[in-house]
């Protein structure tokens, strides 16, 4: 590990709301190694949220830098190729668009990808069958349950090989055994497509699923702890 | 799944809006449709009279502005036909009149015996003839109009006249016209000795250089009066630059209206989909494909309505052809070009409603996929 270039590197990151009255971030530090598989834990309005914004180029700092594999942070006017490149993310409520099937929202984010409509839909098909949901492909997420849904928006964060994976409290709208599948699918993406991956989360048991921890308060990170892998 | 694929669910997604929109934007377009079918058809109407006549070029009064060529003196037909490039002259007086009961109709006097008669064909009995009696022959759709047959009364202007004759015309306007000779017609109008129109048959007409020859000899033989081609004259009608003039207005005002109903609907959208389009640029997608998104609804909108539109308005100008007032006076046809004009009316209507609900989207911040959930 040492001596290799981290996938993203964050230094001094601030961000404040209401004209600087609510500091969501406050001078946050954080690399991030290529492979690794970081929880991001911390009480409610502490920033969590705000740092995966920026991580995945939606938002940008007011002060600080971010480089990923060494370069800057594209610009604004570049953000969402970049995102399209480099970014997948799952979101708590797994925002899939109502009017799409399964399948069809995973498809999604390759209309920004070279792929054929016939090659997008294959491989929406492969992501399905990924996440274990072949049979609920021509279903519309309505008829999904919620633990099927965010096994959907997984797929779809998926959709464009990222290397970067971001997630948003993904089992925060989950029962505890669909939580624990969710989690379980994506120690199994880290492990065998070796994608880096950042999950928030307000559950400790989610949170001893990654290699390390990351606690955060008040826009800042408080301490680190590195599992044994 | 394509972006287009995407755009129609969207629509399908909110179908009694869309459906409202649809009905909207129909109406608009029906309008168009209807009105433009009507103006066109009256030009074109027009036009085909003057071509199926065999006439070359007009002469008239310069300052003549009115729906028909104001009356000026007989004897001008006389110096034309002294002109080098004239071939054949015949004056005529028309003029719209009231005949029986029906709504008013175009009444022609023509020179007896000029060529304007040959292109006519007899249906039944004979074409009236300088005899010193009033008599009249209608076309075959004035006839149908009106009931009579051949031997009846006709009465135009409270006068009556003898119905002698019922023809046929390659033009829809004279099917629907009643015709008597010039003197008779000069008679009932008060218009002693006096035409409004002289047609003139040139002796060589595919000659371009013949009719500009023709032109320079009236202007210098006649001063105030003025030698054009009958398109010309169809162009400068008051009547026809009017109906032209109103089937603009039309148009200008279903893209405002079509395009406001538009705007509202894809607007409130929109913002129902803030939270969807931030999901869509969160996860790569780029500004324009957003735009391209909206617009696309816009235009299947507008494009769906305009359809509909162009089956409403179509049957309405059925419905106007067998409408008493327009019958006979009026040849409106559904032509390709006229579903092509409202098509692009309907497309033109969705563009100017979606330019800006379609920006508004895509200036949506991405981030607000994360945050208030
Ligand atoms: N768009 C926003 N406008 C105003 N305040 C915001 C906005 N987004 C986040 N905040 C505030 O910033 C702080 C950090 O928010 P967030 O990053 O969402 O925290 P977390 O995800 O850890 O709960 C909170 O105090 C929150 O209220
Ligand atoms: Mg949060």
């Amino acid at each position: 590990m040492m001596g290799q270039t981290p996938r993203i590197e964050a230094q001094g990151l601030t961000r404040s709301y209401d004209g600087g009255r609510i500091a969501a971030l406050r001078g946050l530090d954080l690399s991030i190694a290529a492979g690794e598989f970081i929880a991001i834990v911390g009480p409610s309005g502490c920033g969590k949220s705000t740092l995966l914004a920026m991580l995945g180029a939606l938002e940008a700092p007011q002060t600080g830098t971010l480089s990923f594999d060494g370069e800057p942070f594209p610009p604004p006017h570049r953000a969402s190729a970049f995102r399209a490149e480099h970014i997948g993310f799952v979101f708590q409520s797994f925002h899939l668009l109502p009017t799409l099937s399964a399948a069809e929202n995973v498809e999604v984010p390759m209309f920004e990808s070279t792929r054929s409509s016939r090659q997008r839909r294959e491989r929406a098909r492969m992501l399905l069958h990924l996440v274990g949901l072949d049979h609920r492909s021509n279903d519309r997420p309505s008829m999904l349950s919620g633990g099927e849904r965010q096994r959907v928006a997984i797929a779809r964060a998926l959709a464009n090989q990222p290397t970067l994976l971001l997630a948003d409290e993904p089992t925060g709208s989950l029962d505890s055994v669909n939580a624990a599948r969710v989690m379980q699918l994506f120690e199994q993406l880290h492990a065998e497509l070796g994608t880096t991956l950042v999950v928030v989360t307000h559950a400790a048991e989610v949170a001893g699923h990654a290699q390390r921890v990351v606690r955060m308060q008040d826009g800042r990170i408080i301490t680190e702890v590195e599992h044994a892998a | 799944m394509t972006l287009a694929g995407i755009a129609w669910r969207n629509l399908q997604a909110r179908p009694s809006r869309s459906a409202l929109t649809l009905i909207g934007i129909a109406l608009s377009v029906a309008a168009v449709v209807a009105l433009t079918a009507l103006a066109w058809g009256f030009e074109a109407s027009w036009q085909r009279a003057a071509e199926v006549r065999g006439t070359d070029a007009v002469v008239t009064r310069t300052a003549s502005q009115n729906a028909l060529p104001s009356p000026f003196d007989a004897r001008v037909a006389d110096t034309v036909r002294t002109l080098p490039q004239v071939y054949e002259v015949a004056g005529l007086l028309s003029e719209l009149m009231s005949v029986d009961d029906a709504p008013p109709m175009f009444v022609f006097g023509w020179q007896a015996d000029s060529f304007l008669w040959r292109h006519l064909k007899l249906i039944s009995g004979r074409f009236p003839i300088e005899n010193g009696h009033a008599e009249v022959a209608l076309g075959r759709l004035a006839a149908d109009m009106l009931g009579k047959h051949v031997g009846a009364t006709v009465y135009i202007d409270a006068e009556p006249f003898a119905l002698v004759g019922i023809f046929d015309s390659p033009a829809l306007v004279e099917t629907g016209a009643a015709l008597m000779t010039l003197t008779q017609m000069q008679r009932i109008t008060d218009h002693l000795n006096r035409v409004n129109l002289i047609n003139v048959r040139l002796n060589d007409a595919s000659d371009e250089t013949t009719l500009t020859q023709f032109r320079a000899a009236v202007a210098q033989a006649l001063p105030g009066y003025l030698a054009i081609t009958s398109g010309d004259l169809v162009q400068q009608n008051v009547m026809v630059r009017l109906a032209r003039a109103m089937s603009w207005a039309v148009t200008v005002l279903a893209v405002l209206i079509g395009g406001a109903g538009v705007f509202n609907t894809m607007l409130m959208s929109v913002f129902e989909r803030t939270r969807e389009i931030a999901i869509l640029l969160a996860v790569g997608w780029r500004r324009d494909r957003v735009i391209r998104m909206i617009l696309l609804e816009s235009l299947v909108l507008g494009l769906a309505g305009g359809v509909i539109g162009v089956v409403l308005g179509s049957l309405a100008v059925e419905v106007l052809l067998w409408s008493d007032m327009i019958r006979g006076r009026i040849d409106a046809q559904i032509t390709a070009g006229l579903v092509w004009y409202a098509l692009g009316v309907a497309l033109a209507l969705g563009l100017v409603g979606g330019v800006y609900p379609a920006v508004r989207a895509s200036g949506l911040k991405p981030a607000s996929a994360l945050h208030a959930e």
